[in-house]
């Protein structure tokens, strides 16, 4: 990491001189808020030297006049009272600078979203309630300090884990981009899921005749390094400056090998492939599939008969010409430094063993649609003959059954989004080959949203494939010629069906890895409640992980198809393209900052921080922030007791200056509410957005995350005589920062424990949680809380005022 | 790849694994054990016949597991046990 040497700091107060610049924002604001009288109440605030209102502030002219202003009146601190900071704060970060003025010194009040939108029919109150939000503002400008951004190297390398059709592009975009990858495979070869397939929607392409050119293109390029039959063990770093330990397991045959199959043909050990879902049989020296990228051959050890170092069977070593089997080969420990890695981990299938109704794993000729795909595969163990298991015939009638697995309690509850196009591409198969037999697809919705899925559906429907709505209740088998009958209700006809087919195909869905918990914590991500990874924005950071540096590609992410794990391969491609071409980035300096002098290397911080960003090496006494790998959530700044950890523009002192100004006045009568950055206080924003209107006497404190809210802020509020405090933050599982919203639960219940054991109504302390689209759920809460405002007694106060006064902070 | 394996192959008949013939010269056995040990199949065990040194030789226990490794012919020390491929000319 390197640093830029920081600026000596402003050190006396009184050369604190702030500018205040009040926005009318047209009517927006000065609709329902005096702006005049609030800029004239401004300059009568402490180290206040200029206060002005005017129209529109963030227009050119109002840029304009606050760099001039900073000129001729030596201002070291601007104010500006206008819209929300999450809106155009960086415009007039960007004026201070362009101004000389390091933008870390300019601060904000929300007097748009969070008060004259809020309050249009209060135009008293509001103003009164502007005064307040930008007496907080002052207070904290006063103690803002300049900081300086670091700047982190970026390593341009990349790792891509995963080598399915979604690693492979990611990997074949960046190497062409010029990056050196490493591809990290845990089968004996890439190609994953899409190998096994036969054809594909909506075009009926061959799925390994289009996967299998890319897959020699990966093993061919330059730029990649196949790291196959092998598992990332460690991730240790942060974004740009990654360390990783890939255990490389021994193939025990080596690149000499041609792969002619000579060894495989007198091995005498077989066991069924699990490529071919078990339909066909290896040895224990074998290629998953003819087109396996490395085409290497692998001795399975777990079945060969040589344990250890004993050569029993030798069938392989004399049959091979090229000597390339080597049973002394060891697992090896690769360590590779990225600066970006990519998560295409992928996803497996449903198994439908446990839905006793369809007798999977009972009735031979009940198959899965992976089975499926290598019985019509010609290449595949029935040279694309769609036979029964039980008496290897062409069946004349087949059942689909959709969403096996899927939406269901049963199985998961989501869709797995590929099963109704995979159907209807399977029974165009069917009919393609065995133009006769008869096809029923039971389904319950059929999902044909992409490009082109709808014209196949209906080509399906015009083939003569039977649809049926409503899933079959239960299959029952016919002993003698193993036939199935389908029982169930079609729900359109109302009437109930008794179907006897010849094959059963169950649509089987798709669930998230199971060793997803193993990469989740290797690379600290989050997953959502069905277990698959979480985007960072749902929205506009779709392939983002809230750990920087890290992205995401296909099933890993949520079920999809080929082209949608196509396409976000490339997009999370360019995304890491992006950090590497730039090769540094800034990190925003809203870091801790440790006083290693109050630090006692407890290691509480450690514990609680979501990024793994402090380590704590007790032995040296010695506690360290890696400020690339932090976030700035702050939660380790609420945790640690001595006060060794100063959060950068959030610290303990701007944010009692803010509950001391809020609380100047009528501190009985409001709610302070700690609102984290980005759910709750967009929740607010969009309140105002949305007009919503609830009381005037709530005052907002922003925080990065709520899980800087440190217990004594909350005490020192209800200290100063509030009547009520909110804490708020994403809802739990909605963490920006992972997971850290915990911690501000856990706190929060035992602050409450804490109110109960003084005696005080612990009804005064609210937790709740929002996201940036419940304005609604924001408005309420106040409107609630305003009851509770009412019903707090005088006495109440005085007691907490007094049973809390320790909370206060040491004024010198 | 989860998807639970429970099928026999389609192929598994027409795999053809070359079937063994052992022999074992019961006399010459001085009752090592080392055949049946090291066997990776676990194909012999001990009989409960006595051969002319007063030794327990070892038999046959399922010779379809056999896979013709000829390691119990490389550990005897006396040469008393080899296996050959079973001629299946007319079927097995």
């Amino acid at each position: 990491m390197q640093e830029k040497p920081s600026q000596p700091k402003p050190n006396s107060e009184e050369d604190i001189r702030i500018g205040v610049y009040v926005c009318h924002c047209g009517l927006n604001i000065a609709g329902s808020v005096n702006a005049e009288e609030v800029a004239r109440f401004a300059a009568t605030l402490p180290h206040v030297v200029v206060s002005k209102d005017n129209r529109y502030i963030c227009s050119d002219q109002g840029q304009e006049l606050i760099k001039s202003d900073i000129q001729e009146h030596k201002l070291n601190r601007v104010v500006v009272a206008s819209c929300s900071p999450r809106l155009h704060e960086p415009t007039f970060r960007r004026a201070c600078e362009e101004a000389g003025l390091n933008k870390y010194l300019f601060e904000m009040a929300n007097i748009r979203e969070q008060c004259s939108w809020v309050h249009l029919y209060e135009k008293e109150k509001a103003t009164e309630k502007a005064k307040d939000l930008v007496r907080m503002a002052v207070a904290k400008a006063a103690l803002l300090e300049p900081e300086e951004e670091s700047e982190v190297p970026i390593i341009k390398k990349a790792m891509v884990i995963g080598g399915g059709v979604a690693g492979i592009q990611a990997a074949l975009d960046l190497a062409d981009t010029g990056y050196q990858v490493y591809l990290v495979e845990k089968e004996p070869s890439i190609g994953g899921r899409m190998a096994q397939l036969d054809k594909t929607f909506p075009t009926m392409d061959c799925s390994i005749c289009i996967l299998a050119p890319k897959m020699s293109d990966a093993g061919r390029h330059p730029n990649i390094e196949l790291l196959t039959n092998s598992e990332v063990t460690e991730v240790k770093g942060y974004i740009g400056n990654f360390r990783v330990k890939v255990l490389k397991k021994p193939r025990h045959v080596t690149e000499e090998c041609t792969a002619c199959g000579d060894c495989a043909r007198v091995c005498p050990i077989t066991t069924p492939n699990e490529f071919d879902v078990g339909l066909a049989t290896r040895r224990a020296i074998y290629t998953p599939f003819a087109q396996a990228v490395p085409s290497t051959y692998i001795i399975d050890r777990n079945l060969c008969l040589n344990k250890e170092n004993i050569i029993l069977c030798d069938k392989c070593i004399k049959a091979c010409e090229a000597r390339a089997i080597d049973f002394d080969m060891k697992p090896e420990t690769v360590e590779l430094e990225v600066g970006t890695i990519i998560v295409a981990t992928g996803a497996d299938v449903y198994d439908p063993t446990s839905l006793a109704n369809y007798g999977y794993g009972k009735f031979p000729n009940v198959i899965t649609s992976l089975e499926f795909e290598r019985l019509i595969n010609a290449g595949g163990p029935s040279g694309g003959n769609l036979i029964r298991p039980s008496d290897m015939q062409i069946p004349d009638t087949v059942a689909f059954i959709q969403c096996v697995g899927s939406r269901s309690d049963k199985g998961h509850l989501y869709c797995s989004n590929v099963c109704c196009m995979n159907t209807i591409k399977d029974s165009l198969l069917i009919k393609e080959h065995w133009p006769d037999t008869k096809i029923h697809v039971f389904y319950v919705d059929i999902r044909a949203y992409g490009k082109g899925f709808e014209d196949l559906y209906k080509r399906a429907k015009k083939e003569g494939v039977i649809f049926i709505r409503g899933l079959p209740s239960e299959i029952h088998e016919d002993r003698k010629i193993n036939n199935l009958w389908l029982i169930g209700e079609n729900t359109l006809q109302k009437e109930l069906y008794k179907v006897n087919v010849g094959m059963v195909i169950l649509s089987i869905g798709i669930e998230p890895r199971r060793d997803n918990e193993l990469v989740q914590r290797l690379l600290t991500l989050s997953r959502n409640p069905d277990g698959f990874f979480m985007e960072a924005h749902p929205k506009l950071r779709p392939v983002d992980t809230p750990t920087g540096g890290v992205f995401l590609a296909g099933c890993a992410e949520s079920p999809k198809d080929i082209k949608d794990s196509v396409t976000q391969a490339s997009a999370a491609a360019a995304r890491a393209g992006i950090l590497m071409a730039k090769g540094r980035i800034t990190a925003e300096a809203i870091t801790p900052e440790l006083i290693a002098e109050n630090c006692t290397v407890c290691g509480l911080c450690a514990r609680v921080c979501p990024y793994n960003a402090i380590s704590v090496d007790k032995e040296r006494k010695k506690t360290e922030i890696i400020e690339a790998a932090c976030a700035g959530c702050g939660t380790c700044g609420a945790e640690c007791p001595f006060d060794a950890l100063i959060m950068r523009n959030f610290t303990d002192e701007q944010i009692y200056a803010q509950i001391d100004a809020a609380t100047e006045q009528d501190a009985d009568k409001k709610i302070m509410a700690f609102c984290c950055n980005w759910c709750s206080y967009a929740g607010a924003d969009f309140a105002g957005v949305s007009r919503m209107q609830y009381p005037t006497n709530v005052r907002i404190i922003r925080t990065m995350c709520s899980g800087r809210v440190a217990p004594k802020f909350v005490e020192s509020a209800f200290a100063r005589g509030t009547a009520a405090v909110l804490v708020s933050g994403c809802h739990l599982g909605d963490c920006h920062y992972i997971n850290a919203n915990y911690q501000t639960k856990r706190r929060v219940e035992k602050l409450w424990k804490k109110m109960e054991r003084l005696g005080l109504n612990k009804d005064r302390l609210q937790l709740a949680w929002f996201t940036a689209a419940e304005g609604e759920k924001f408005a309420s809460k106040i409107k609630e809380m305003q009851e509770i405002v009412k019903n707090v007694s005088e006495e109440e106060i005085e007691k907490s005022k007094a049973l809390l006064a320790k909370a206060l902070p040491e004024k010198d | 790849m989860p998807l639970r394996i429970w099928r026999k192959p389609l192929d598994a008949d027409k795999i053809k694994i070359p079937q063994a013939e052992i022999h074992i010269i019961k006399d010459r056995c001085k009752g090592c054990g080392f055949c049946i040990e090291f066997c990776p199949r676990e194909v012999l065990e001990t009989s409960e016949e006595l051969n002319v040194r007063g030794v327990h030789p070892p038999k046959v226990k399922d010779e379809n597991k056999c896979t013709l490794c000829h390691f119990c012919a490389a550990v005897c020390p006396d040469f008393a046990i080899f296996s050959i491929e079973k001629d299946c000319g007319g079927g097995c």
